[in-house]
């Protein structure tokens, strides 16, 4: 599974939704996810993928598309992609 | 004016004798324990080895992952608002900024510290969820029943270890009582059950070992063979609401509310107090205007330790005089366990049901009364009567803080 769909799967089980459905490009507040919310789910994501976003970065992940990208490029960091 | 008088329009039990208001009364009708054996994984070091667990099925009302962000207390609480809003009918859209919750809970969420705690101490692993905080503080469980169901009136939480709930129900009738609310989601829940508050109980050595024939028989109150009390777990609330508008609606209106009595003994952090017992009594029976004569049922706090059993029973007997030797008395804490900050509102859920059936809840095990707490017990089985036409349930904390609460028939 590619680090999108991996993404997208943790999102339909944290906030019960469709991961299918889930539109990578949509504003998380438009798919219901609020800011405590999404801390809770990057603690998962960052667990999911062994690597960790800085707060800074944190602020400008506005899309689970965004998402995507910092951990894409967070695995190339770490060496894991 | 007239005081405006306290309805209870809906109840709802999350509880070790069933999650429903009417398993948990059927329960009580058979005497039947829910006090078991503790399995290792929640015994671990801490010796103790029974206690009475909630069979909670969190996949009938939240979503695996809302369920896996609340804490066991707050699933609880959820569960029994749910069912007490349902049975009530209330129609909160109609007025949400004058519907409040009013909630108790003794630790509020241990589950979630202990999780954290372990992760940290036990595996050096300092990353935490960044939920613990919301999950585990005290007001989490009352908060998230006022967020699923925008109750947006007053709100208060309160933590007075076993008589958390019971207050929290009688300070949600002085806000109904005062006009500040028109209803008020009251209740309380407990989920501790943990392994390292069971050590911390087991230090205390309050905490009843396993009877040696029967695991479910270590809670006996009131009996010559009682060696302490058990823990449980679970939550009980209520829709309190303003008579007259109840009755309006049409609500079904299981019992008033019409006296609660609070006293802090001021004495000693742990020891009971018979005084102090005796002044929450003697209050909650003036406020009702009721003579002791009229309660037909008390629901006792007789938690099964050696001191706290007999100083309530001369606590009654010194508010009762003579009706004493006629007012049923047990301790349902036998059959349930001891849900501390949850106690005082499943009790009260308990002292319903002579009001509603006309069935009296038995202490059970009690087979070998103590002739040092001369009381008029319901032992071992549940007695049918004629419904009472007023109900008393007594909660009793560590802290010397009292609680007793009276309820008439509707």
């Amino acid at each position: 599974m590619d680090t999108l769909a991996r993404i997208k799967d943790l999102a339909g089980k944290e906030f019960s939704l469709d991961a299918q459905a889930l539109d990578p490009g949509a504003p998380l507040d438009k798919l219901g996810i609020d800011s405590l919310s999404f801390i809770e789910f990057m603690f998962k994501v960052e667990e999911e993928f062994g690597v960790s976003v800085s707060d800074e970065d944190l602020k400008g992940i506005r899309t689970l598309g965004d998402l995507e990208r910092h951990i894409a490029a967070a695995l190339t960091a770490a060496g894991k992609a | 004016m007239t005081q405006r008088r306290v309805a209870v329009t809906g109840a709802g039990v999350v509880s070790p004798l069933g999650c429903t208001l009417e398993d948990f009364h059927r329960a009580l009708c058979d005497a039947r324990p829910g006090v078991r054996r503790l399995a290792p994984e929640i015994v671990q070091g801490s010796g103790v080895q029974v206690g009475a667990l909630t069979d909670w099925k969190p996949a009938a009302l939240l979503a695996e992952g809302e369920a896996a962000n609340l804490d066991r207390a707050t699933q609880f609480a959820l569960g029994a608002a749910a069912q007490a809003l349902a049975a009530s009918g209330l129609d909160i859209a109609r007025g949400p900024e004058r519907v409040g919750v009013y909630w108790g809970t003794g630790l509020g969420g241990a589950h979630t510290l202990e999780t954290a705690y372990k992760q940290i101490y036990a595996a050096g692993q300092w990353r935490t969820r960044p939920l613990t905080v919301v999950m585990a503080m005290n007001n989490a469980a009352g908060s998230n029943v006022a967020v699923r169901h925008g109750l947006r009136g007053p709100f208060a939480n309160y933590a007075t270890a076993c008589s958390s709930s019971a207050m929290a129900l009688g300070e949600a009738m002085r806000t109904i009582q005062a006009g500040r609310a028109d209803a008020i989601v009251a209740g309380g829940s407990e989920a501790l059950l943990t392994p390292a508050t069971l050590a911390a109980w087991q230090a205390l050595r309050t905490l009843a070992p396993a009877d040696a024939g029967n695991a479910a028989a270590s809670c006996k109150p009131f009996d010559r063979r009682r060696n302490g009390l058990v823990l449980g777990e679970g939550a009980a609330a209520f829709v309190l609401e303003d008579y007259s508008r109840a009755a309006a609606r049409g609500a079904p209106i299981l019992a008033v509310l019409t006296g609660y009595g609070n006293s802090c003994d001021a004495v000693h952090i742990s020891r009971p107090d018979r005084d102090g017992q005796v002044r929450a009594m003697r209050e909650a029976l003036a406020e009702s205007t009721l003579a002791p004569h009229a309660i037909g049922y008390i629901n006792a706090h007789g938690t099964a330790t050696a001191v706290g059993d007999v100083v309530e029973a001369e606590a009654i007997n010194a508010v009762f005089g003579e009706a004493a030797a006629q007012v049923p008395v047990s301790s349902t804490k036998s059959l349930h366990g001891h849900l501390l900050g949850a106690a005082g509102a499943l009790e009260f859920a308990a002292a319903l049901l002579p009001l509603l059936r006309g069935w009296l809840p038995p202490t059970g095990f009690l087979e070998d009364p103590d002739p040092a707490c001369k009381l008029r017990h319901v032992a071992l089985r549940a007695e049918r009567v004629n419904p009472p036409s007023a109900v008393m349930s007594n909660s009793f904390a560590f802290g010397g803080s009292n609680v007793v609460l009276i309820a008439e028939r509707a």
